[in-house]
């Protein structure tokens, strides 16, 4: 039920969504200022780029999570939900695998038309490694959002926090990607998809136990 | 290979002062604050042998 | 008790010492930098002696919410932190001489610089909270995410420094160790652990006094 809420917001303020391909759009802008005209060290550094921007946009999105709650002051109304608060979890999890999914879908697509690549026969082993590291991306990202929303400096706190905790999902997916626009199969990085499975086991397991926790009354 | 005494010294000598400053930081706040407890001991005792007295001085007008 | 416990410190401090400087011969390949590994390993493995329990007491304030466990914690992530720090920066002064630059990414110093900056905004979050109920039952949550994630980040971090990759930059000495070497890091690591367990009960102590102070 708290997907639909929040879908709902989203659909009748489509401000993180617009904001974010904006975002996305802005940052293949500066790799591609930053890192110069020079194709092949371009291609190069690609599957890092993509999750570069991938966790940039992440950092901004997950971190909203609560936004809505913070400042229509129904904060009291998740605190003193009834039942276990674990479902509020799982339903603002899905809502932002969705957004992120939704980001991630987009930002593949610009990367795709800005630096010419040929993604379509990646595409499979693209879509298990991106959806991996998005699950382990958004189960920290949703439970950290909620401890910041109710610190003060939240928007410092949340990339602090956030950041070494998936530096391991950063170095598999990117490995993964890696592999995968070469055009190697998904069985040459098994051992790094493993580790994003257990990531994501580990993540959101956590995230469902500790949830009561963090919205305490 | 040359033995780069330096260096280890460099490094027992970085160790050896950054534990011996994380100490003295304990050593010193338990001081403060074990003096700080005392104080307040003393002013928790004192507070109370002077109640009796206030209590007896009669109605308040 | 406390007396007890800093003498045997002091004692096994200085017997780390004499292991290292005075029974360990000069290393065969390295040289006598080689010494600086009865600092580094030691503090390493003191680092995730801190982060377990930090785990530990974590677990046990989110069920017992005893302010005890919660001080436990805050205590050794502290000290954990302080050694990952030590680790980090012997690590880098035995780089220079050995590998000839103050940083690379090799596996131990990745993951420790992980470590690192993860513990230190768990200490973050902690200063970032006024309410002390709310602080401890947060620092807590994080204490669990990050130690679960110490797994992670240590497989990661070696198969991307290992895999595919010749073993030419493997750390020198990791094939067969002498035991007069071994056992000098196991008596080095002892004598850090008591340091650990010294600072661990003085500083939660601090903590102790200064929620009475508080109240």
């Amino acid at each position: 039920m708290v997907v639909w809420k929040d879908l709902l917001v989203e659909r009748r303020s489509k401000e993180t969504l617009n904001a974010l391909f904006f975002f996305g759009l802005l940052l293949l802008f500066v790799f591609q200022f930053a890192l110069g005209p020079d194709r092949d060290r371009l291609a190069g550094t690609l599957p890092g780029l993509l999750w570069l921007g991938f966790i940039l946009s992440g950092l901004l999105g997950l971190g909203r999570t609560f936004v809505v709650e913070r400042e229509n002051d129904c904060w009291e109304g998740l605190l003193l939900a009834p039942g276990d608060k674990s479902a509020i979890y799982v339903g603002k999890l899905a809502g932002n695998l969705l957004l992120m999914l939704v980001i991630e879908a987009i930002l593949l697509m610009l990367f795709g038309f800005f630096f010419n690549l040929d993604l379509a026969g990646a595409l499979p082993g693209l879509a298990v490694v991106v959806a991996l590291g998005t699950v382990a991306l958004a189960a920290v990202g949703t439970l950290f959002a909620a401890m910041t929303a109710q610190v003060r400096a939240r928007e410092l706190l949340f990339p602090v926090l956030l950041l070494p905790v998936e530096a391991p999902v950063l170095l598999a997916t990117v490995k993964a990607t890696e592999a995968v626009l070469l055009g190697e199969t998904l069985g040459s990085v098994a051992h790094w998809l493993k580790l994003l499975a257990a990531a994501d086991v580990v993540y959101v397991a956590v995230g469902v136990l500790t949830f009561d926790f963090v919205l305490e009354a | 290979m040359p033995d780069n005494w330096s260096f280890v010294a460099a490094a027992y000598g970085l160790a050896a002062i950054v534990l011996a400053l994380y100490w003295r930081f304990l050593v010193r706040r338990e001081k403060e604050l074990d003096d700080a407890g005392v104080v307040r001991q003393e002013l928790r005792q004192a507070s109370s042998e002077s109640e009796p007295h206030a209590a007896g001085r009669g109605q308040l007008p | 008790m406390r007396r007890l416990l800093g003498g045997l410190t002091l004692a096994g401090l200085v017997a780390g010492l004499v292991m290292a400087f005075g029974v360990a011969p000069r290393e065969a390949t390295q040289g006598n930098v080689q010494r600086i590994m009865y600092l580094h390993v030691p503090s390493v493995w003191v680092a995730y002696l801190a982060f377990g329990v930090v785990l530990v007491a974590s677990v046990v304030y989110l069920v017992r919410r005893a302010e005890a466990a919660d001080r436990l914690a805050h205590a050794s992530a502290e000290v954990g932190v302080l050694f990952t720090g030590i680790t980090i920066a012997t690590g880098s002064i035995w780089g220079k001489p050995t590998w000839g630059t103050w940083w690379t990414w090799d596996a131990r110093l990745t993951t420790v610089s992980i470590l690192f900056v993860m513990y230190l905004g768990y200490l973050l979050l902690r200063g970032m909270i006024e309410d002390r109920e709310r602080g401890a039952r947060f620092a807590a949550v994080l204490g669990i995410v990050a130690a679960f994630n110490i797994p992670l980040v240590h497989f990661s971090v070696l198969w991307w420094r290992t895999l595919h990759q010749p073993p030419s930059l493997m750390k020198p000495g990791s094939a067969a160790m002498p035991d007069v070497i071994k056992y000098a890091l196991f008596v080095n690591s002892a004598a850090f652990t008591l340091l650990y367990v010294y600072f661990l009960t003085r500083r939660a102590r601090v903590l102790r006094l200064e929620a009475e102070a508080d109240a």
